[in-house]
């Protein structure tokens, strides 16, 4: 897709049952750039802790795989079943799943194995389709359930595991759990408050709602809970480095002033040449620096979302997308993740002139050239985040 | 009497050559000074390019003054011929 078609945003939240070390529930997602597709599965293994993530993880695996490679469905599901190992325990062998596939042009087919039934939210109703049921010869109790149908801009699907509608479960005030209808209520409150909540959040949203059901806030259950988002896409842009031909200063400020989404600048050479070019004061708080980390604190300019440190803080930011840990980072990087996160088209516009000053032996750390580290960065926002990056020299 | 203006440079270089310990500066501040000053942060001043001015941390006092390798006393006794 170019930057303006509607965004698929797909995630996940997931947490682990209290008490467990691994989650027994497992998500996966791919887009499929040339056809234009994206495929996401849910499961929930049997029990939990190590076990159910195995039968989990080897569900969505299958499934993915299968999907992708357009094999009938009940055969498929029918190798799944086969395939998962017999839990001594139990003696059977049991993942739940629910299968996304969004074709290009929004046409969506959803299969269902006795995960809770999913959500599709349209202008703020829920669309009951009607699936149609199929049953394995094999496994005569396991029913899959097909659904088809289009989505279109400002869709919402939500998918989660039992873990979300059984909690509370007990409780004086859900004698039968939160239930689907329960979670429908709240979903619909937050977007009635929040229209463009973001898949993330929504999904952040129900699973610490779940959790406030049980009693003393634990996960009773593996908790997940899958949003998949038709939106307009939100679009960022990050300049960083002076542009090697100083003519160039003026196409920066020019995007500065008419870039469609959000402007974040990182490097202080970049943002002194903005203020310059549109005679804007930066501001820095020294104050913030007491709360900064070990990372310049960032400042502020009118127009501007974001102003950090260069080179230090694009490293921290790389190591933490890189590794999955966003959270208790030094402030300017904390900010600047949580922008990249929420946002699906990201516009990387790199100067390529070298900061002389960076090629000073004396400093303490090695400072890696601007270029290799955007790059890597841009590599692990596609791969990892399923973001849309494009990327731009000057 | 107009405050004197004290701009401690966060830039790269000057942050990874020991800027953020002069963040403290006001804390060390004379009484008789604490409202006689201002300090602020400041991108790069362009001086760590510049072998000419010495070396990173730096601080720019009144648009002018430049303390090169700057320590939080070194700072506060720019302040204090200023001030004199
Ligand atoms: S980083 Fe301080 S003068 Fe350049």
């Amino acid at each position: 897709m170019n930057g303006d078609e509607t965004f698929i945003e797909i995630e996940c939240s997931q947490s682990i049952k209290t008490g467990e070390s691994v989650c027994g529930d497992a998500f996966k997602t791919v887009r499929l750039d040339d056809e234009n597709r994206h495929i996401a599965v849910l499961s929930d293994g049997l029990g939990s802790g190590i076990k159910a993530c195995l039968l989990a993880s080897m569900t969505t695996t299958m499934a993915l795989e299968f999907i992708r490679k357009n094999m009938d469905v009940l055969p498929s599901a029918e190798i799944i079943m086969d395939t998962l190992p017999v839990c001594e325990l139990r003696k059977i062998s049991y993942a739940t799943f629910s299968i996304f596939d969004i074709l290009s042009g929004g046409k969506v087919r959803v299969i269902e194995m006795d995960n809770p039934k999913f959500i599709h939210l349209r202008n703020g109703k829920d669309v009951q389709w009607e699936a149609k049921t199929m049953v394995s010869e094999k496994w005569p109790d396991r029913k899959l359930g097909v659904t088809e149908f289009k989505a279109i801009a400002g869709d919402r699907i939500i998918c989660f595991s039992d873990g979300v509608s059984q909690a509370g479960l007990g409780s004086p005030e859900n004698k039968f759990g939160w239930r689907r209808d329960g979670a429908l209520k709240f979903i619909q409150d937050v977007i009635a408050k929040e229209p463009s909540v973001s898949a993330r959040e929504l999904a952040r949203k129900i699973t610490v709602e779940a959790r406030s059901k049980n009693p003393e806030y634990k996960y009773l259950d593996d908790t997940s809970c899958m949003v998949i988002y038709f939106r307009k896409p939100r679009k960022l842009q990050l300049l960083t480095g002076p542009p090697f031909n100083e003519e160039n200063d003026k196409i920066f400020a020019k995007r500065v002033l008419s870039y469609e989404g959000k402007t974040v600048l990182c490097g202080g050479t970049t943002a002194n040449i903005i203020s310059r070019e549109l005679n804007r004061k930066i501001t820095t708080n020294l104050k913030l620096i007491r709360i900064s980390g070990n990372l310049p604190p960032p400042s502020q300019m009118d127009g501007v979302d974001l102003i950090t440190e260069g080179i230090l803080t694009l490293t921290e930011v790389c190591r933490a997308l890189e590794a999955g840990k966003l959270y208790d980072l030094p402030l300017a990087a904390s900010e600047l993740t949580n922008m990249l996160m929420n946002s699906d088209v990201i516009d990387l516009i790199v100067g390529t002139k070298v900061n002389e000053a960076h090629q000073d032996p004396n400093l303490p750390v090695d400072l890696e050239i601007r270029r290799n580290i955007v790059k890597k960065i841009k590599y692990i926002l596609e791969q990892k985040y399923r973001k849309l990056v494009t990327i731009k020299y000057y | 009497m107009e405050k004197i203006k004290v701009e401690i440079c966060v830039g790269t270089t000057c942050f990874v050559l020991g800027a953020s310990a002069l963040q403290d500066i006001e804390m060390f501040l004379p009484e008789e000074l604490k409202d006689k000053v201002e300090i602020t942060g400041a991108n790069c001043l362009g001086l760590c390019k510049n072998s000419h001015f010495g070396d990173a941390p730096f601080v720019r006092i009144n648009e002018s003054i430049i303390v090169s390798q700057a320590t939080i006393d070194s700072v506060i006794n720019e302040i204090k011929k200023l001030v004199k």
